[in-house]
């Protein structure tokens, strides 16, 4: 930290005589965005490590176990063409130690044998149950709302058929229920398939999402996404909001939003794990990052009335500016400021300070991944990758993000882009 | 060379391939769900596309 701190003097004191010295208004214009960037993301960094080092704190001291078993859960688990993964999935839902649980499977028209292999594990033993119910091809949300309506249980479950909860995941996710306010709890998500150079990169991304971003937006209970492959409901927030939407490819950040601006509170429990498959190769990764990036756009621009309510409902339009940030704001600003020091040092010759603007956010990302290591007790070895994370994975993750904005913005036709399962969760 | 003017001119390096290699990795995505696209279109979809009333294919 102190390292990063000498580094950003370093830089801004070489931009700022760079500044004084030159009369090309391009180069002054470019230092200005540069420095303001350069704030942002480090105030961005230190107010959620700082936030979720306050919620750790906060988690220890109000550890209660005392769990309450009498909710009745109910597990929706949507699956199309899932035959490689879902008996995985389901035998890791089946044997979780909370006791009332009702399973129910969706399968979304399925191609493959993915009702059969479902339909072998229906069971009812009076306190668990597992039924598969099936439907014409609808996609996701419509699959997911099928079940809604289906369910028995106060509180809805939300799994993916591609991921497999740890056995307490469910037990730890009601807790918090004991709070009225909170209509939603985000699992935490771990890939299993951390086995190769791309799966570790995403594995270290995942770490530090979740567990300083996820962490931090939990201290002031405002998460900003529920996962898809582990998230937990109050069916009556979820009947109030109209449960999930059908117009966005992000059905799940829009479900949040929607949540968040009625007034309630969203919370994550790290603990509870789903272990799911990362894509193993570049090109199947942009697929999931081009779908992700056009539906959160899709969620914001659906909500973007809540941008401006700042005094009427600040919550919302505070996570609303935090994603437009995230999803926008960041990725442009950092190709962008790439390419400027890339022209500042062809053009006076300084490439030192690309070095060493490289290396004071190569510091903040390795000391991010160091501390949710750290915290996550995973192994210290993954903390260098942060180096290759910075120099040539989140630029290249960037690049099809800024695309993917400029497709949605010209609402270019886009399509769900199922991934194809290896069956690694098993 | 210095360690310090090595480093930078590795950097430099560094960060103009992988921008090069992040838009050509974007095309290929793109040119690769194209490709699925195309080969589960249904004869309807290509008429529809083409505009015509028929389509005829040519014997290879």
């Amino acid at each position: 930290m102190v390292l990063g701190f000498w580094l950003t003097l370093y830089s801004v004191n070489n931009l700022q005589q760079i500044y004084i010295s030159t009369t090309n208004n391009f180069i002054k214009f470019g230092i200005i965005l540069i420095f303001v960037f350069t704030i942002f993301i480090i105030i961005r960094y230190l107010l959620l490590m700082f936030f979720s080092i306050l919620q750790t704190i906060k988690r220890s001291a109000d550890e209660d176990f005392s769990f309450y078993k009498t909710d009745i859960v109910s597990v929706i688990v949507p699956c199309y063409n899932e035959e490689d993964v879902i008996i995985h999935s389901l035998k890791s839902i089946i044997s979780q130690t909370y006791p009332n649980i009702e399973i129910l499977v969706i399968d979304d028209g399925s191609k493959d044998q993915t009702y059969k292999f479902a339909k072998k594990f229906e069971f009812h033993d009076g306190h668990k149950s597992l039924r598969v119910l099936s439907k014409t091809n609808g996609g996701k949300s419509k699959a997911l709302n099928y079940g809604i309506e289906h369910a028995k249980g106060n509180l809805i479950c939300c799994v993916d058929a591609d991921s497999k909860l740890d056995p307490y995941a469910i037990e730890l996710l009601v807790q918090h229920f004991k709070n009225p306010k909170i209509a939603a709890v985000a699992g935490s998500v771990n890939v299993v398939n951390s086995d190769t150079f791309l799966t570790k990169l995403q594995a270290l991304e995942y770490i530090q999402g979740l567990n300083m971003v996820k962490n931090g937006q939990a201290f002031l209970k405002l998460v900003n996404i529920i996962p898809g492959p582990l998230g937990m409901f109050r069916k009556d927030a979820l009947m109030e909001v109209g449960c999930y939407a059908h117009d966005t490819f992000a059905e799940d950040c829009d479900l949040t939003l929607s949540l968040i601006a009625k007034g309630y509170k969203i919370d994550f429990e790290p603990d509870a794990v789903a272990h799911t498959e990362a894509p193993e190769n570049l090109l199947d990764l942009l697929k999931q990052r081009y779908r992700w990036t056009r539906g959160i756009l899709q969620a914001i621009k659906k909500n973007r009335k809540f941008l401006w309510n700042l005094k009427t409902k600040p919550s919302i339009s505070f996570v609303m500016w935090y994603m437009l940030f995230e999803s926008i704001f960041w990725p442009f600003m950092q190709i962008w400021g790439d390419l400027f020091m890339l022209y500042l040092a062809l053009s006076t010759g300084t490439s030192q300070l690309l070095l060493f603007w490289w290396i004071m956010f190569t510091v903040l990302d390795v000391a991010g991944a160091i501390y949710c290591l750290l915290l996550t007790k995973e192994p210290l070895s993954l903390a260098p990758y942060a180096i290759i994370y910075r120099i040539a994975f989140i630029t290249v993750i960037n690049i099809a993000k800024i695309f993917a904005t400029i497709e949605e913005w010209f609402a270019i036709d886009m399509n769900w882009g199922k991934l194809e399962r290896k069956g690694r969760i098993g | 060379m210095n360690l310090l003017s090595f480093l930078s001119f590795l950097i430099l390096a560094i960060t103009l391939l992988t921008m090069v290699f992040g838009v050509i990795a974007y095309f290929l995505y793109k040119a690769r769900e194209k490709k699925k696209e195309n080969a589960k279109l249904s004869y309807e979809d290509a008429l529809e596309n083409e505009k015509r009333e028929l389509l005829f294919f040519t014997k290879e």
